[in-house]
């Protein structure tokens, strides 16, 4: 158990716990969910900005000089989003805050999308205080990619008339 | 006529008699008289060590070891007055490293002009030679207070030095001596700047090659100047909102370089 642990721990980069206790302990390593999220990120790519079922919400944090972008692809007669993906420059827990909140809106609706809060994704990243501002980001960005799509929709609604 | 001359010699006698055998003044033959003495004549008899204290008081009247910024300030060792400009940091006299008065800012410390525009290649002279006064090394000889005291005003030089040297956080320290306080958790969405940006970074993370990354690079670095001196007029103007505007697109410009350095 312990060699598996300091196997991986080698193997993924320093301060990786393995267990939720070692998590506990080991306080100053990124959570074993967040490492996961950046070596295997879900959801990474771009869709076609132009097209007039995917939102993007561009967001960035200043204070570090993160920028994060998120896309979702809705589908217009259900209001149900089928795809999301992000992009996202900034630290491991901004990756993966952005990683979870692409996996999180998929198959929902977008007023349910709006309902999601910075603090279950950090309790889900297990993110210290320091980085709590990261899962913020990532919740403006959802919020940002359901109204540039609601935009469009209605910009593009007097053209169909 | 006779008789009244004898008579006035006679009380005049008589006073003079009258006189000399009353003490007017108490005069011992030892120990001086008070009104003779005028250092002692308003002050209790006290102890000679606490007098000399006493007296070695800056002539503002503050106490010994509260220093305050300039031309209060005395050594806590040797009693010398700090200097009336520039920070007191190390006694002129007798060497002695005074404890951190965090009233001094960094501009103090180094001796310049609390402005945006330094000369930057001045920082480096000024680091060293405090330090040659100050660092903790120096000081093993001496006692665990003083010890104390180079530790803390050594790291506050390093302090200053960092944060003099790179003009963000110059930037942002001028801010923070004008109290500006930037929320650093808000989210910013200009959406031009973040465009401009997201651009930025991935054209470095798609860099083929060093010569396209040091093309990036210099591109980033014109832009980082300009902001910098769309900071510095910001600044002269007191437009402070302009001016926290510059220092996060600088803030943008200078994590792009951080990546290009990575990535050379």
């Amino acid at each position: 158990m312990l060699r598996l642990a300091l196997k991986r721990s080698l193997r993924l980069g320093p301060a990786v716990s393995d267990t939720p206790s070692a998590a506990m302990v080991a306080s100053r390593g990124y959570h074993e969910r967040v490492v996961d999220h950046y070596n295997n990120p879900r959801n990474v790519g771009s869709f076609d900005k132009e097209d007039p079922n995917v939102g993007t919400g561009l967001v960035g944090a200043p204070a570090c000089g993160d920028v994060m972008k998120l896309q979702i692809k809705v589908d217009e007669d259900s209001g149900k989003i089928v795809d999301a993906c992000f992009k996202t420059f900034g630290c491991g827990s901004a990756i993966a805050s952005s990683s979870v909140a692409t996996e999180w809106v998929k198959g929902k609706q977008m007023e349910e999308v709006l309902t999601i809060k910075n603090t279950e994704i950090a309790k889900h990243l297990s993110l210290p205080p320091v980085k709590l501002h990261c899962s913020m980001l990532a919740e403006d960005a959802i919020k940002a990619a359901v109204k540039d799509y609601e935009l469009k929709k209605a910009k593009a609604a007097p053209k169909q008339e | 006529m006779w008789n009244r001359r004898k008579h006035l010699l006679l009380s005049s006698l008589s006073l003079l008699r009258h006189i000399s055998s009353t003490p007017l003044l108490r005069l011992h033959p030892l120990k001086p008289s008070p009104l003779l003495s005028p250092s002692n004549s308003f002050l209790p008899p006290i102890d000679s060590q606490l007098r000399n204290n006493l007296l070695d008081l800056p002539r503002c009247g503050f106490p010994r070891n509260l220093s305050s910024s300039n031309s209060c300030s005395s050594c806590w060792n040797c009693g010398a007055v700090g200097p009336t400009s520039g920070a007191f940091l190390a006694c002129g006299s007798c060497g002695a490293v005074q404890p951190v008065d965090s009233s001094v800012d960094y501009f103090q410390i180094f001796g310049m002009k609390k402005m945006y525009e330094i000369e930057e290649g001045d920082l480096e002279g000024i680091y060293k030679d405090w330090q040659k006064k100050l660092h903790p090394d120096l000081v093993h000889s001496k006692s665990e207070k003083e010890k104390g005291f180079a530790a803390e005003q050594s790291a506050r030089v390093i302090d200053a030095y960092r944060t003099l040297k790179n003009p963000l956080s110059r930037a942002l320290y001028l801010l923070k001596l004008e109290q500006i306080h930037v929320d650093e958790e808000k989210t910013v969405s200009d959406p031009d700047l973040l465009m401009e940006m997201m651009e930025m970074r991935e054209a470095v993370e798609e860099a083929k090659d060093t010569q396209s990354l040091y093309e990036i690079q210099s591109k980033v670095k014109k832009k980082l100047d300009s902001w910098s001196n769309s900071f510095k007029e910001a600044l002269n103007k007191q437009d402070f909102d302009s001016a926290v505007n510059c220092t996060q697109r600088m803030k943008y410009y200078e994590r792009a370089l951080e990546e290009i350095t990575k990535k050379l």
